[in-house]
């Protein structure tokens, strides 16, 4: 856990809602969390617990209206990007952060070839002439290690395999140096060996630049192969934010408890998976108290009454579960 | 690209000698006899009649006949028609008749249909949107038949805005309602098309990264949203414009325009088959000349279909 870096990116209490014709719907529900230069922060949900949510509200490529945030601030090294205009957000946005999507062959241009597509920052941001753009784009798509990258460059996204898609994606992202690189399931489409190929290049690519990654996944293994920190959501809140080795070894939630349970290992070889019952609430219907409540093993009558907040357990652990925090502290004492 | 294009006119032949062959078999079931209908009621010669039934080959059996008219077409020999027109002299005239007739229609339909199209699309559920969805719902209804007399009577009769019909006005005055009005009855559905394949780009992923590069909305518009939009629009275009033709019969006709489509209603009525297969043979070659040029443009526009 690197708590040394810089606080890049400082989201604290954001709350976004979605307009539907029965009335708003919560996605994402008081969320903070933080990340630091060289620091790799996972945000751990399954879909629809708001993970993805959280993320294109603050950069602001959240569709709104239906979206709305409805509280909240996203620093970027102290200036809020959600306060800010549309003008001067663009100026971090693409530049400072950048973005990369799950759907490689959806998230790039169809049209375009993938060098202009690339280009096309060097241009906005830096006001480069097109054929010194074109030029960084290739030395780009070189340093994701694209084989013959300046005659790749002038390729269409379709001519390349999913893999090498989402090294053009990173390329893109990774094209004006940025301070923080928003991952939303980079990795989720690919097969597991070009994962890991594009998760190294990832982490390598970090290192080199002291960046802060905010890595979005609803795959533990990925959070343990390169996160320091994670933060887990369930149903739009965070319900446990703590370093990954900490939350692997001795979650405190029992929602990661049950995630890790679930995980296939060679211990269990021959043996039924465990699961956690039930299913994730719909986010018109959330439970009242604690939303996980109804799946939970260890719920007793008061998980019902409020919202469990989000309790100190150690340094930099958090949780938010009555039962676990109430008992480490008495623990604790 | 030249060995695709030669593949797509050679795949042409065999088309065009079925559709030239079922157009002049269908002209020849026609009932009546050609040569009376254009005497009308007066008494012909017999040996006059026999001379020109001769000149026509209309007493040889039906394949001969479309032999020796495809023939004529083929060596440029088109030869005269029943009444005894130049038909070389009459296409030289005709055609620059139908071409602005069609050109200006389709200038009117694309800068409405874009327009409106674009407009709603980004608007969505907007006054422009709703009232579009309203228009279209009317203009489909309205057959073209009733909204050409309708509006020869009310804008050419009535409010003399413009000529009734011919074209002793000239370009473009003659060809203005005409026009208009089949821009009219086509740009609604072109805008609905439009509007959906935008509202379908714009919730793309792309578009989604294009805003996180930081981009404005003005070039997301023009670089991404589009040039992806504008794909679905440009098969249409071709559809389009070689149903123009076709078009082009009734509108000639009510408005008076002495062009191809006018030709062809006459030739109809008068069962001269040689020069309804030459019309019929002329549009499907330049059908399949625009159909060409569609799916080049195509080619360059979208990069999954390009051809090598």
């Amino acid at each position: 856990m690197t708590a040394t870096g810089e606080v890049l990116l400082k989201v604290d209490n954001l709350t976004v809602e979605f307009d539907t014709p029965r009335g708003p719907v919560r996605a994402v529900d008081g969320v903070s969390w933080q990340v630091r230069a060289g620091e790799t922060l996972a945000i751990l949900g399954e879909s629809g617990s708001g993970k993805s949510v959280s993320t294109q509200a603050l950069t602001g490529i959240l569709e709104m209206p239906p979206g709305r945030i409805v509280s909240g601030t996203a620093e970027y090294r102290g200036a809020d990007l959600i306060a800010m205009t549309t003008k001067e957000r663009r100026k971090i946005v693409g530049d400072r952060i950048t973005m990369v999507f799950q759907d490689s062959l959806s998230a790039l241009n169809p049209v375009q070839s993938v060098g202009t597509q690339i280009a096309e920052c060097y241009r906005v941001h830096r006001g480069l002439s097109k054929k010194d753009a074109l030029k960084r784009a290739a030395e780009m798509l070189d340093q994701v290690r694209i084989p013959a990258a300046a005659k790749r460059a002038r390729d269409y996204p379709h001519e390349f395999s999913g893999g090498m898609r989402q090294r053009v994606m990173l390329a893109m992202a990774l094209a004006l140096d940025p301070d923080v690189l928003i991952a939303d399931e980079p990795t989720t489409a690919l097969d597991v060996t070009v994962q890991a190929q594009i998760l190294e290049l990832i982490a390598e690519l970090q290192a080199e630049r002291d960046m802060g990654v905010v890595l979005i996944t609803h795959d533990l293994g990925v959070v343990s192969d390169v996160a320091d920190n994670v933060v887990v959501m369930y149903a739009g809140h965070v319900v446990e934010r703590a370093s990954t080795a900490a939350a692997l070894d001795h979650p405190v939630h029992p929602y990661t408890e049950g995630l890790l349970g679930s995980m296939p290992s060679a211990d269990l070889k021959g043996q039924e998976l465990p699961t956690i019952p039930g299913t994730p609430p719909s986010l018109r219907s959330i439970p009242s108290g604690c939303a996980f409540r109804p799946r939970c093993p260890i719920a007793i009558e008061e998980c019902a009454h409020d919202v469990p907040p989000l309790l100190t357990v150690a340094p930099g652990r958090d949780a938010a579960c009555i039962r676990r925090t109430t008992l480490a502290e008495k623990e604790a004492v | 690209m030249i060995r695709y294009i030669l593949r797509r006119v050679v795949a042409a032949i065999p088309i065009g000698v079925i559709v030239t062959l079922g157009v002049y078999a269908l002209v020849f079931a026609m009932p009546g006899d050609p040569l009376r209908e254009l005497a009308g009621d007066k008494p012909i010669p017999a040996a006059v009649l026999a001379a020109k039934r001769a000149q026509f080959h209309l007493d040889d059996p039906f394949i001969v006949q479309y032999l020796l008219s495809m023939k004529d077409i083929l060596t440029g020999n088109f030869g005269t028609t029943f009444a005894g027109a130049d038909i070389a002299d009459q296409l030289r005239l005709r055609i620059p008749v139908t071409l602005k007739l069609t050109l200006l229609a389709n200038v009117f339909q694309w800068t409405f249909g874009l327009l409106f199209g674009i407009y709603a699309g980004f608007k969505r559920n907007g006054w422009i949107d709703r009232s579009l969805l309203l228009a279209t719902l009317v203009l489909l209804a309205v057959p073209g038949l009733v909204a050409f007399f309708a509006a020869q009577f009310v804008f050419g009769v009535q409010l003399k805005w413009f000529p009734v019909s011919g074209v002793l006005d000239g370009f473009p005055t003659s060809y203005l309602l005409p026009s208009l009005v089949i821009g009219l009855l086509g740009f609604a559905g072109l805008a609905r098309l439009m509007r959906t394949s935008i509202v379908e780009t714009v919730n793309a992923d792309f578009v989604k990264t294009a805003r996180a590069k930081g981009l404005g909305e003005q070039r997301v518009l023009w670089r991404h949203i589009l040039p992806n939009a504008m794909l679905p629009v440009v098969t249409f275009l071709g559809l389009d414009l070689a149903g123009m033709f076709g078009g082009a019969i009734i509108t000639e006709s009510i408005f008076n325009l002495p062009g191809l489509g006018q030709f062809m209603f006459q030739a109809i009525k008068l069962k001269e088959g040689g020069v309804v297969v030459l019309l019929s043979t002329l549009a499907f070659l330049s059908f399949i000349l625009i159909n060409l040029l569609v799916d080049l443009l195509y080619g360059i526009l979208d990069p999954r279909v390009r051809h090598v």
